[in-house]
């Protein structure tokens, strides 16, 4: 496993970097849909796979920084890459808000209460509450990308941005397991009691994976309306957070199982569209399967790494 | 004063169909701790079937013994789909981690769901009028038949569950699984006998649910049991998940505020004010209105 | 500065209608080996709870260097210098030694939120040093070879060591042992007392629970009997052992029988 590990990431990696060229253009839009639900995906595991907690509203993030970038493009003139800060913020610290008075409830009941905050957005945003989102329709025509006057239209620029927030949503999610925050997320999620014992403010961690999440969800959503030259509300509904929900535990909230979820969801249906009414109903049954057959998922999760001089002579395996 | 009124006996109406269904959600989530994603499903799909046996059945009648038989026959094949469900998707994962099953019910609410599409299309289907159209007019208040029989025969299906699970000896033995599964287990109490009669309850209770959608609304659609489900789903919790008076009441509680918005707010913002009340609720009595602090032992 | 004292003063913890603990007095003094015994349901996990703040005590007062610590936080308390392990190992089961004793470090550790997203040098070197204080604390409970194991794999024996090792990990003032030698062999006992020993000999006050008998009567310094949560006798060890009133509690059920 190990040496497979060593191996799969960079071919992994190359083969990411150099498939823009080997697509044609329709290929390319599937493979930037990958990146782009690959990031939500993870974003989604810092909070429900790395830190416990049960958010069923991750869209609901994905949704706020797509349609930050909308508005700010599209009502206020703003560039692309302008939007960028604020489209990681404000889903930050509405990540912080709304998660702020929730953090503490039980398991399932979370569960409901971040279904609630993503249903509320969806209605929000298809009544046209202060008549910047556009209703039912969604706001179109956005710019294009571009950066200090060059002009990054090609789909094969896109794709290079989508590929780059992958890689530094990856890297994030490297450095949080080699840090006291990280660790103190996988201490909670363990067992909440023992970690309050051991000194971790457990509420503050709880938090933060929920701004830090919601923040790279909101990137995520900077892509996609970047892709889409659009945002509608049911690109953000309750059912996109079941799917990337659903995609965190059948993967096993490991990297690798998170991106085999993310192609098996939203790539496998581009080849197999002749089977697209089929889709849910099979999808249904692998999930049931998958679950019954690797109830801890596909690839289940290795926690944090150690230093290697702490493993010694004659060690026990591992 | 109209308008209060008008709402009170819609929402009452609406509140006893929400009650039927939460009392599903909340009997499973007593006993297994699990929440039951795919009951809405299994509540759509109950008025499909109610749809066929009315049209291939029944033979399109709708004399009072074939409305019954409409009611009876979609209660068992809805009852028997539960206990399959059950065997199915979450029997193998009662010692799996809780999320693995969360998703496994899930996966089975897609089935479910996009099996009603493949059977019976993707487009809305009108449920038959079983019941004639009579209305009475109270000074500007109008009821119909139908709400009447909604709300009379739910309470009476709910105060036959409470007298069930309170006063006999079956219903002591749910109760004590719901308290602890290994206990009921060493006192003798088949706990999967248990599961597969809380399926049985749960699913024909839902099935009775899904015909009043289709009596009340009338349009039917595959992917309605999203809608309902997620709706009784936060009644059962309002009250209290896993309390079986608490999802009467927040059926009820529910059902009236839906209707009082859609009154004197607007029904486009039905969703939102909904959820908004839930997590209100929430914030103020985490376990819901009967729900039962549970303290962790240490 | 005030002593490293702990001082308990008619603490009072009630369920409902049930009193677990009942005005209940103790003081544990700085270097002590202090237990606190008595029957089962005596309500010892409650007193510790109401001192390491899992639960919040009625009334009275629990004054840690001369601080009123009552209804703080677990973790302020921790910050404190009080650590605390279970009677019911509560590890971190799926992950490895190592990292559940770099728990412990947890509150030593200066890193901000930010370097869980950006690494900085100093975060770097303050990474490596905690992981150094683990290395010692796995060598000083002889854990070193099971560093990369899962917890949840492990013989309940080792568990045991690895809770404690998480709990020195924090570098405590005041060590909080609830039941250590539960389920562990005489083997493991007796290298229990020697790990017990050899923690006071690095200046930490322990104060601890247990139902075993002997090894109480030869591991601590000064004991607090407790019955129906009421405080029945204090002393030393062999004071105790001769004490009527804790006779009865441990032995009066005999008594009945003969009657």
């Amino acid at each position: 496993m190990k040496t497979i590990q060593r191996f799969a990431y960079p071919i992994f990696f190359a083969v990411m970097a150099i498939l823009p060229h080997v697509l044609d253009s329709r290929w390319q839009a599937v493979a930037i849909t990958f990146l782009i639900f690959a990031v939500v995906a993870l974003s989604q595991d810092i909070i429900l796979g790395k830190s416990g907690m049960f958010n069923m509203g991750q869209a609901l993030f994905f949704g706020l920084g797509a349609y930050t970038t909308a508005i700010l493009n599209n009502e206020y003139g703003w560039s692309i890459i302008a939007t960028i800060p604020l489209a990681i913020l404000i889903p930050a610290v509405c990540g912080v808000l709304l998660a702020g008075p929730i953090v503490h409830l039980r398991g399932d009941y979370l569960l409901v209460t971040t279904i609630g905050f993503n249903i509320v957005f969806v209605q929000v945003v298809q009544n046209n509450l202060g008549g910047i989102t556009g209703g039912p329709n969604g706001i179109f025509g956005l710019d294009s990308l571009s950066f200090y006057g060059i002009d990054l239209t090609s789909q094969v620029s896109v794709y290079y941005f989508a590929f780059a927030v992958l890689l530094l949503t990856l890297g994030i999610m490297r450095n949080l397991a080699g840090s006291k925050a990280g660790r103190a997320m996988h201490y909670l999620r363990e067992d909440q009691l023992a970690a309050e014992s051991i000194g971790i403010n457990t509420r503050i961690y709880k938090i933060f994976a929920f701004a830090l999440g919601a923040g790279i969800a909101g990137l995520a959503g900077t892509v996609f309306a970047v892709q889409y030259s659009a945002v509608s509300p049911e690109a953000f509904d309750f059912i996109q957070s079941v799917l990337f929900f659903s995609i965190v535990i059948v993967g096993g909230s490991s990297v690798p199982g998170v991106l085999i979820g993310v192609f098996v969801m939203f790539v496998l249906p581009e080849i197999f569209r002749e089977f697209a009414t089929w889709r849910f109903f099979i999808f249904g049954f692998a999930m049931i399967a998958a679950m019954i057959l690797r109830p801890r998922g596909i690839i289940p999760a290795t926690f944090g790494k150690i230093p290697k001089f702490l493993i010694k002579e004659n060690n026990h395996g591992a | 004063m109209d308008i209060f009124l008008q709402q009170l006996a819609n929402g009452l109406t609406i509140g006893s169909m929400f009650a039927l269904v939460a009392l599903g959600y909340t009997m499973v989530y007593g006993v297994m701790r699990l929440i039951n994603f795919a009951h809405g499903d299994m509540v759509a799909a109950s008025a499909f079937v109610g749809l066929t046996i009315y049209t291939h059945v029944t033979g399109q009648a709708t004399s009072l013994a074939a409305v019954v038989a409409i009611f009876l026959l979609s209660a068992v094949v809805m009852a028997v789909l539960g206990v399959v469900l059950e065997r199915v998707a979450y029997r193998p994962l009662r010692e799996a981690p809780r999320l693995s099953a969360v998703v496994s019910a899930l996966g089975a609410s897609l089935v479910i769901q996009n099996g009603i599409m493949l059977i019976w299309g993707p487009r809305m289907r009108i449920f038959p009028e079983l019941v004639p159209q009579v209305y009475w007019d109270f000074g500007g208040v109008v009821i119909s038949l139908i709400q009447v029989i909604i709300l009379v025969l739910s309470l009476v299906l709910m105060i036959a569950l409470y007298l069930f699970v309170e006063k006999t000896r079956i219903g002591a033995a749910i109760r004590a699984s719901s308290i602890d599964q290994d206990a009921a287990r060493l006192m003798g109490i088949n706990v999967n006998s248990i599961i597969a009669l809380i399926f049985i309850i749960g699913s024909s209770l839902g099935a009775v649910g899904g015909l009043f959608i289709g009596l009340y609304y009338r349009g039917i659609t595959f992917n309605m049991g999203w809608q309902y489900g997620l709706y009784a789903f936060v009644a059962a919790i309002i009250g209290g998940i896993g309390n079986i008076p608490g999802a009467m009441l927040g059926g009820m509680l529910l059902g009236l505020f839906n209707a009082f918005i859609a009154g004197y707010v607007s029904s486009t913002w039905a969703d939102a004010f909904t959820f908004i009340l839930l997590i209100v609720i929430l914030i103020i009595r985490p376990t819901g209105i009967l729900g039962e602090r549970v303290a962790e032992k240490v | 500065m005030a002593h490293n004292e702990l001082i308990l003063t008619d603490v009072t913890k009630r369920f409902g209608g049930l009193t677990a603990v009942d005005a209940l007095s103790f003081k544990v003094s700085a270097g002590q080996i202090y237990g606190i015994i008595g029957p089962n349901g005596a309500g010892k996990t409650t007193v510790f709870n109401c001192i390491t703040g899992i639960y919040k005590s009625e009334q009275g007062s629990v004054k840690w260097r001369g601080e009123e610590i009552r209804g703080l936080t677990p973790y302020q308390i921790v910050d404190r210098g009080i650590v605390r392990t279970f009677q019911t190992i509560r590890l971190f089961s799926q992950m490895s030694v190592a990292e559940n004793v770099m728990s412990g470090r947890h509150i030593k550790s200066k890193q901000k939120l930010w370097h869980g997203i950006v690494h900085s040098p100093w975060s770097k070197r303050d990474e490596l040093a905690n992981w150094h204080k683990v290395e010692e604390q796995l060598d000083f409970f002889n854990l070193s070879e099971f560093a990369a194991i899962p917890t949840g794999s492990l013989p309940y024996g080792i568990q045991r060591r690895v809770e404690m090792a998480r709990a020195m990990a924090v570098d405590p003032t005041l060590l909080i042992l609830d039941e250590p030698a539960a389920g562990l062999n005489d083997k493991e006992t007796m290298e229990l007392l020697q790990t017990i020993f050899k923690i006071r000999d690095k200046g930490v006050t322990v104060l601890l629970i247990e139902h075993d008998m002997d090894m109480v009567m030869e591991v601590t310094d000064y004991l607090t009997v407790i019955n129906f949560g009421k405080k029945i006798a204090e002393g030393t060890p062999e004071a105790i052992q001769k004490d009527p009133a804790v006779i009865e509690a441990y032995l009066g059920s005999e008594d009945d029988d003969d009657e």
